[in-house]
């Protein structure tokens, strides 16, 4: 069992850590290209980068927000998301792990103080996910993947203290620390996937919005060529009553990307294909 | 606050829709829908939202929500809908996730393979119906957005959505007849007033306002080369006769010149309610005519949408940077009374009065300060609600639904209901609401909730404070 718990620690540690980092640099790169281009495409190219700016560090460090709605949840939130940041990266043992493996480490934290977190953080993913549960505003939007994640972000916490406190035999000492790697492990590879990428994106949360409200001009008229009609919708109820939208006439063709537009127009245009364009 | 009973429940969602239509159209909406083409009403859907994400931004806000998108339903204490009904279908993440679904299963890798794997149908005429409900449910005030921790916006996802099924048909009747007289009608605003009639109506105000104050406040009628168009919601030039009269008299009191132009004077853009398409069109006619008149600034009158249309879309669709500067009319007798150029009797109002913010105005932070202080200067007992400012509670009646009159249960029952809570703890006499649409809310709302307290516009109680030299 040693070996695996070393498999886990070294070359497959190693996998999800690269996994993560290039899922999480896919998506942040694939957003601010997204944002580039949205900006670009806009003639309207006033920001108020003022209230982004505000909007954005004050949600990364809610504190003066937690009390507006649902006050102990937030709470909670917070305190659990602190241990979920600090206690991985500077536990003692984890920072020992670095040193050895890739020669270099930080500062770790005292034993003591990771402890108060763990608990901290236990304490707090429990009430999360009573929370949840106890709400029925919380419970009608919440998938599978909210409960799921939530207790999984668990394991690698109850698994670690208890690895590190419990006067426990060499045979469940093992067992539980090949948990905790394993499921370290499946949660860093699982963070660009899922709904954990907002430890990354949320900073953008606040620009991506700002640039979505900025409309590109033409495209109005643009959406209705591609879907073969010439004008608003609904201004001429009745010819698209009795006619199929690829029946009605497009619009004569001026620019190359206007006789796209037409061609697409003319045919059957399916989601898919239009997405692939 | 506490949900309406099972018997106001019912009352507020009985529609006046006959079955038949519900049954014709497919739809159970309470709104009236134009009959549309109904074959394959899914999969030209997907067409629309296809279509809509080649051409628009929206792709890259979808593309973030779905990846960010925690469901810590933090939104359902902001949203005053789901405050009245206490429905998990009313939470602002819960509507948000019918389009987000609908996006992740039919618009990314993952979800299409996932839906292929799992033989999962897609997107269903159920669907669409569901949305189409939900969609109008909303008020799209943007309340919810400043509560959640991730950033997402559940009112642009509202706008997507009624845009998306406006391209298939699926738009509130009163609506879009609205705007198709604006667009294509003969008389080219939403109301359908023709040009003797605004006339007429304005050469009265003229008389009556000479009447009144012994001066003459003149109403300019296309005067080329004016700094200032001046673009109400155009129902004002009939229904807030006394919020015109406060406008005109403004300028009157600044010499500033001014003008109204007879080729387009509809501030109103119900685009923002339910199409992009719309929107720019409509934008269009005010460059349109604010090129005609050779003007240098657009100011549009106490309408809430109708500012933040012409504020945030008017350079998106007329020349970025270029484009004309737009101001709201608060803004306007704000800087003026600044700058020293008005002079309002201190005591002039002695009743209770209270604020009450739009959103499209006041979310933003763009207009908040301004009007408290104009009334301060001239209301001895002005009074706050809780909450206010850039936290307002929407009328209830916000992106569009106060013009679907077949809706007005709904409306004063439960998106109003705490709104009228608040109104009523403040015990105000006049309630300041300085929009066409927040006062036709605010005023049915009054009356169905048996409140006392009139609504009234800024500028109409300006007027009676107003001195001129």
């Amino acid at each position: 069992m040693e070996s695996w718990i070393q498999f886990g620690r070294g070359p497959l540690f190693a996998v999800a850590f690269s996994l993560m980092l290039l899922g999480v640099a896919r998506i942040l790169v694939l957003t601010m290209v997204g944002v580039i281009e949205a900006y670009g495409r806009s003639w309207d190219r006033i920001v108020n980068w003022k209230e982004v700016r505000r909007q954005t560090v004050r949600w990364l460090v809610p504190v003066g927000r937690l009390w507006r709605s649902r006050p102990v949840y937030s709470t909670l939130s917070l305190l659990f998301h602190v241990g979920l940041l600090l206690v991985p990266l500077f536990a003692a043992a984890h920072v020992l792990l670095w040193r050895r493996s890739v020669g270099f480490g930080w500062k770790a934290m005292p034993q003591s103080s990771a402890d108060v977190l763990t608990i901290i953080t236990l304490v707090a993913g429990a009430g999360l996910l009573l929370g949840r549960a106890a709400s029925a505003a919380a419970r009608s939007i919440s998938r599978p993947q909210e409960y799921f994640w939530l207790l999984l972000l668990l394991v690698p916490f109850a698994t670690g203290f208890a690895c590190s406190h419990a006067a426990l035999s060499p045979k469940s000492y093992q067992r539980l620390m090949l948990l905790h790697v394993y499921a370290a492990d499946l949660i860093l590879a699982l963070i660009p996937f899922t709904k954990i990428a907002h430890c990354v994106l949320t900073p953008l949360s606040q620009i991506v919005t700002a640039v979505a409200w900025k409309f590109p001009p033409g495209a109005g008229d643009q959406i209705a060529a591609t879907l073969g009609y010439a004008d608003c919708p609904g201004w001429v109820p009745k010819a698209r009553l009795t006619k199929a939208a690829h029946a009605v006439a497009p619009p004569v063709a001026k620019t190359a990307t206007d006789r796209l537009e037409v061609k697409l127009a003319k045919q059957e245009v399916t989601a898919q294909e239009v997405t692939a364009q | 606050m506490q949900p309406i009973s099972a018997e106001q429940r019912e009352k507020a969602f009985a529609g006046s829709k006959k079955a038949e239509i519900v049954e014709r159209q497919r739809l159970p909406v309470r709104y009236h829908v134009e009959d549309f083409y109904l074959e394959d009403r899914p999969r030209r859907f997907l067409q629309a939202f296809a279509a809509i994400l080649k051409h628009t931004n929206y792709r890259v806000a979808l593309d973030h929500y779905i990846r960010i998108s925690a469901k810590c339903a933090r939104c359902s204490v902001a949203c005053q809908v789901y405050g009245a009904t206490g429905d998990a279908r009313d939470v602002p993440c819960y509507r948000s996730e019918l389009l987000l679904s609908v996006y992740r299963r039919h618009f990314t890798v993952s979800g299409v393979l996932r839906g292929r794997l799992l033989g999962d149908p897609g997107l269903t005429d159920e669907k669409v119906q569901e949305m189409a409900a939900s969609f109008y449910d909303c008020t799209a005030c943007r309340r919810c957005h400043f509560e959640c921790p991730l950033g997402v916006d559940h009112a642009l996802i509202t706008h997507l959505g009624r845009y998306i099924l406006s391209e298939i048909g699926i738009a509130p009747r009163a609506l879009v007849v609205s705007t198709r007289e604006q667009l294509i009608g003969k008389s080219g605003n939403t109301s359908g007033i023709p040009v003797p009639a605004l006339l007429d109506s304005l050469e009265f105000l003229s008389e009556s306002m000479k009447e009144e104050r012994g001066i003459d406040i003149l109403f300019p009628i296309d005067q080329e080369g004016a700094e200032y168009l001046f673009l109400p919601a155009v129902s004002d030039f009939m229904m807030e006769a006394d919020t015109l009269m406060g406008n005109a008299a403004v300028f009157r009191a600044t010499g500033d010149t001014w003008t109204i132009g007879t080729g387009y004077y509809d501030g109103i853009n119900y685009g923002l309610f339910y199409s992009d398409h719309v929107l720019e069109r409509v934008l269009q006619k005010v460059r349109a005519e604010a090129g005609r008149l050779k003007i240098r600034k657009i100011v549009i009158g106490e309408c809430g949408h109708a500012s933040r249309v012409a504020k945030y879309f008017y350079p998106a669709f007329c020349g970025g940077r270029s484009a004309l500067p737009v101001m709201n009319i608060m803004e306007y007798t704000h800087q003026a009374w600044k700058e020293g150029r008005l002079k309002l009797k201190p005591d002039a109002i002695t009743e209770t009065v209270t604020y009450h913010d739009p959103c499209n105005i006041a979310r933003p932070g763009w207009i908040v300060q301004q009007p408290r202080e104009l009334l301060k200067a001239f209301c001895t007992n002005f009074v706050e609600m809780t909450p206010n400012g850039r936290n307002n509670i929407c009328c209830g009646g916000g992106s569009g639904t106060v013009s679907i009159d077949e809706i007005r249960p709904y409306r004063t029952a439960v998106g109003g209901r705490a709104k009228a809570e608040q109104i009523l703890a403040t015990g105000a006499k006049y309630c300041v609401a300085p929009c066409a649409n927040c006062k036709k809310q605010l005023r049915e709302l009054m009356e169905d909730n048996h409140i006392d307290c009139q609504i009234v516009g800024l500028h109409d109680l300006l007027y009676k404070a107003l001195i001129f030299d």
